[in-house]
């Protein structure tokens, strides 16, 4: 196996002019620049259809528009030797103006980042710098403000994080003697893999079969196909070998990142406290690349009237091409932003009217019975799971939610608040008709000799136990001892496709593509149980032998008319009939929320401005909890991701496009071990509800548990000393400021 | 990765004062764990690397004449649990226990950490207040510099390339001194210091009034040594006055740069309010004590 090393631009903004490749090639290397791959246009994230799919990437750079963007690449016999080889690349750059702020870049006369680029099949300009944009507004807008008893606004500033995702992005390509390729790479989707390697250097998706790799978290990074994927198969197709290509950590965190944003929000709403109306303008700093952004553009609203009921609403967003890392999904796809702004105002709502924003919240919540559409306008479906009233019940005892001090009145050095934030991800994007997302899953199971069971799909397991849920679903439906059901090793060719493991949807959509192929298998089993028992199939049914350790097929009436299922399997096999198996694809109709609720206690040191977490409730709604120790984890791996998003975490580039960090991870780094509560005060507990939609009613969590985190820190700050924060991280040094800009204006009075 | 490189392992310390001074391209290699990130960043490009880090001569804590010697190769984690440190090095101790993480401490060497020149190094304030010197071999030449004068700017050091950080020593301080180290990070472990204070009171049994001590990491482009403030609490009663004009004059006594961590402003600011707590444990500690 060859190694590959990347040639990643120094610059954030350039015209690759020359590039002599003489020195590299001549150490043994092979090297390839942009001449070398194929001149197609593409989207890294394919989970939006066709017609809707801005493409502007190519596998290699002429032009540069980011720090780090890859433009030429070696693969040699050693990593010593490619490191060397791609250090003896010389480039010319033509430099351009950098643009790193979205508002910059949409004026006139800002450096156009981009001239044209491919929506759908056609070729269409960009102007200002304005990749797409998009208006929503239901209701009477104008009349809910006017007849509003109050209204309140913030202009809420969202940075751009790193994923800090375990394994940085890799993969290893092996080209075969059909002129396909093997590929392994670090993905959230073998298919989506697949079919676009197959687009990209035109192979028939027949010879080009993509692995799933166990992987250890992504948080939404390896959702689309990410630059090292075809750089690697363009490096192994040209040198005729198998290929490995990994990016350092410093590369990696220079690579994706969550979708920086400047929200405004108002919400209007009565003396009692029904909210009548919202108005929301989101301008969002994509970076270098557009990878979803229109669908981006319509969560950002259907997060917010998915939260709350809210009659009229009017929302612009816009998205921005800057010269920064391209902007992509990571845990929540927009949701902790919106939660973050929308529950910060849903207190000071509160605050405002002198009502418990406990129950402000409860009066107003899109629960039970409620349509809601989180995953944009298309994407439409009615609650038939609600457990927030009783997460919220149970966190505000557990926190002590009515002794809290009144906001602000704490003295000291050390002040303690505390804060609540509710939120919610939708358990998939799957709704009664196709929206502007790919939504399906599918699945094969299959009945062998002994009685065991295989379970064939092609979702990924970030870690959070996604797979194991569904052996447990397949062992449950088909009464088949947990031991004995497997989740076998998957490959685009002999597996159906899934679209992506992204948007809770693992358990809820995968899942249900099991159980809907479980289900068939089920009816193939006591079909084929019916012809050598001599009665009818549906006389029949299944139970789990605890003593024989093997699902049995009998007939409650006739006691001795009974199979066990490797009998029945083995028949097949020994008569020269059949392997029992089935395979089915499935699309969700419903994509139910998943509800979180976060109580945090926080301790703010008002000398330095540290934040301590004294105390975390969580609680959440997933339906049936089928890992429930894993579902614990989701829960406290939310907490620390979305405590890292409200106080440490930032990744901030400087004017020339440069990332200050240096993607040094000492100081970009997400909240550690130590920043958690201590372990007797982090509880965590689910809600009794059942999802009838849900495979055995069960829902989402992943997302669902990070996305109200910032929102309740920026509440228990709130609560403690009195002041709100607009603006994540909350840093030592913003409260500090806010503290002394506070002291002044007391003085003044 | 890392750029290729020769790297000698000397079996004793003769051994690799001789290959010292056979270049002036060879870098002394002990924990790495500044050294290996500069090396794959490029910012640093010894040809030779000399591992010094197993070399025997340069580990241990031991009592020398009235002084405490700490081998240069002494990791971080034998300084956090080294019962000399703990009684004769308390505010170093203390800076132990903070420093990055565990990983690191088991790596990291005091030698590395003061040779490097950062003015965050964890080391450097507590041995700064203990008073501790720097002491410098090389094939032909012994020295020993203070350690106010061995750190000259930020990744500066008066250590010549041929020379090698074999000790750190430093008078045994008084019975009953105490020692105190605070740092304040932007996580609560594997954090470079915003900045780093430590403070010590020697206690002086021949009738002299104790002295103070104040060392400050982070807010200068070297440790510095709070002499303004020093000299004010200098044999004087420990009274809330005397403390905040202290603590006011520490916070002067900076030259706080703005960077990644925080801003000068912000650690002005913060520095006033921890030596301020930090003199006002200490008074009370001692009132108490002499109750």
């Amino acid at each position: 196996m060859l190694h590959g090393r990347v040639l990643s631009s120094p610059y954030a903004h350039a015209h690759v002019k020359r590039i002599d490749t003489s020195a590299a090639k001549a150490m043994g290397a092979v090297v390839i620049t942009f001449d070398d791959i194929p001149t197609v246009r593409y989207n890294e994230r394919i989970i939006t259809i066709p017609s809707v799919l801005h493409k502007d990437h190519y596998v290699l750079a002429d032009k540069v528009r980011r720090m780090g963007e890859a433009v030429a690449a070696v693969t040699a016999e050693t990593e010593e030797l490619a490191e060397r080889a791609v250090r003896a690349i010389k480039v010319e750059y033509d430099v351009l103006p950098v643009l790193t702020d979205p508002i910059e870049a949409m004026k006139p006369g800002a450096a156009p980042i981009y001239d044209t680029v491919l929506l759908g099949e056609n070729e269409i300009e960009i102007d200002h710098n304005i990749a797409c944009d998009r208006s929503i507004e239901q209701g009477n807008v104008d009349r809910a403000f006017a007849e509003a008893d109050l209204v309140v606004e913030g202009t809420f500033n969202l940075s751009k994080v790193y994923h800090a995702q375990m394994e940085t992005k890799s993969a290893i390509c092996r080209p075969e003697p059909n002129g396909g390729l093997t590929v392994w790479p670090t993905t959230q989707s073998i298919h989506n893999v697949r079919i676009l390697l197959g687009q990209i250097f035109d192979i028939p998706l027949s010879k080009v079969n993509v692995k799933r790799v166990p992987i250890g978290g992504t948080f939404g990074s390896s959702i689309q196909m990410n630059p090292p994927i075809p750089i690697c198969a363009a490096l192994a197709l040209k040198a005729h070998r198998p290929v490995k290509l990994t990016l350092t950590r410093e590369e990696d965190a220079h690579d994706h990142t969550r979708y920086g944003e400047q929200i405004h929000l108002q919400l209007a709403a009565k003396k009692d406290g029904t909210l009548t109306g919202a108005k929301m303008e989101a301008i969002v700093d994509i970076g270098a690349h557009n990878i979803q952004a229109y669908s981006f553009l319509g969560v950002t609203v259907g997060w917010l009237v998915s939260l709350y009921k809210i009659p009229s609403v009017r929302y612009h967003g816009t998205a921005v091409y800057t010269n920064k890392a391209p902007s992509c999904a990571m845990q929540g796809f927009g949701n902790p932003q919106v939660t973050f702004a929308t529950e910060s105002l849903i207190e000071e709502l509160a605050e405002k009217l002198d009502i418990d924003s406990l129950e402000l919240r409860l009066k107003n919540y899109v629960g039970m019975g409620d349509t809601f559409w989180g995953q944009g306008p298309l994407v439409r479906s009615i609650v038939n799971s609600d457990g927030v009233p009783e997460l919220l019940h149970r966190g505000a005892k557990a926190i002590g939610w009515n002794d809290r001090p009144k906001s602000g009145s704490e003295t000291g050095r050390f002040r303690s608040g505390i804060g609540l934030g509710r939120g919610f991800h939708t358990s998939g994007a799957g709704a009664p008709q196709p929206g502007d997302v790919i939504d399906f899953s599918g699945a094969m199971v299959k009945l062998n000799v002994d009685g065991s069971v295989d379970v064939i799909t092609a979702l990924m397991d970030h870690g959070g136990g996604t797979l194991e849920a569904l052996n447990r679903i397949a062992s449950e439906a088909l009464c088949v001892p947990l031991d004995k059901v497997n989740m076998a090793p998957a490959e685009t060719c002999s597996t159906v496709y899934d679209c992506v493991t992204h948007a809770t949807r693992g358990v809820y959509a995968g899942g249900g593509a099991v159980l809907k192929a479980a289900t068939t298998l089920r009816e193939e089993i006591l079909t084929t149980a019916a012809h050598y028992l001599n009665t009818q199939a549906h006389a029949l049914t299944l139970r789990l032998d605890e003593e024989l350790g093997q699902g049995v097929v009998y007939t409650p009436s006739i006691p001795d008319l009974t199979m066990t299922l490797s009998e029945l399997a083995t028949r097949c096999w020994s008569e020269s009939w059949k392997t029992i198996a089935a395979v089915e694809s499935y699309r969700p109709v419903h994509c139910p929320p998943a509800y979180v609720t976060v109580f945090v206690e926080v301790k703010v040191d008002t000398w330095t401005g540290l934040v301590h977490t004294v105390k975390a409730v969580m609680g959440s709604d997933c339906g049936t909890v089928i890992c429930p120790k894993m579902a614990i984890g989701q829960l406290e791996g939310g907490l620390s991701k979305g405590m890292g998003y409200a106080l440490y975490e930032s990744n901030a580039w400087n004017t020339d496009g440069q990332l200050i960090s240096g993607g040094y991870w000492i100081d970009s780094k997400t909240s550690g071990i130590s920043e958690s509560p201590r372990i007797d005060a982090l509880a965590a507990s689910f809600a009794h509800s059942y999802e009838p939609s849900g495979p055995f009613g069960a829902k989402g969590i992943g997302e669902a548990a990070m996305n109200p985190v910032a929102a309740a820190y920026a509440n228990a700050i709130r609560n403690a000393i009195g002041i709100r924060f607009y603006e994540l991280p909350i840093t030592p040094e913003r409260i500090l400021i806010a503290l002394k800009k506070k002291e002044r204006m007391h003085e003044q009075e | 990765m890392l750029p290729e490189f020769e790297l000698l392992m000397p079996r004793t310390l003769p051994e690799a004062l001789e290959m010292m001074d056979e270049s002036s391209k060879v870098m002394p290699l002990a924990g790495g764990t500044n050294l290996l990130v500069d090396l794959r960043g490029r910012l640093s490009r010894p040809q030779t690397l000399i591992n010094i880090g197993g070399l025997d001569e340069l580990r241990g804590v031991r009592v020398e004449d009235g002084y405490i010697v700490v081998g240069s190769a002494a990791t971080i984690a034998d300084l956090k649990r080294n019962a000399l440190i703990a009684k004769h090095g308390q505010a170093l101790r203390q800076a132990a226990t903070v420093f990055a993480n565990p990983l690191i401490r088991n790596r990291a060497t005091i030698g590395g950490n003061l040779a490097y020149g950062s003015p965050a190094a964890d080391a450097a304030p507590p041995l700064l207040v203990l008073g501790a010197e720097v002491e410098l071999l090389s094939k032909d030449t012994r020295r020993t510099v203070p350690l106010e004068e061995f750190i000259t700017g930020v990744r500066k050091t008066v250590r010549h390339p041929r020379e090698l950080i074999t000790a750190i020593r430093w008078p045994i301080p008084p019975e009953g001194s105490v020692g105190v180290f605070r740092k304040l990070g932007l996580r609560k472990a594997d954090a470079i210091s915003v900045l780093s204070i430590a403070v010590m009171l020697l206690h002086m049994d021949t009738g002299d009034c104790d002295q103070l001590r104040i060392a400050l990491g982070a807010v200068a482009p070297t440790p510095i040594r709070a002499a303004a403030a020093e000299d004010l609490l200098d044999g004087g009663p420990l009274t809330p006055e005397v403390i905040a004009q202290a603590a006011q004059l520490a916070s002067e006594a900076t030259q706080a740069i703005g960077d990644i961590r925080g801003s000068a402003a912000y650690r002005k600011r913060v520095i006033t309010a921890l030596v301020q707590r930090l003199l006002t444990n200490l008074a009370k500690d001692t009132k108490e004590k002499k109750h």
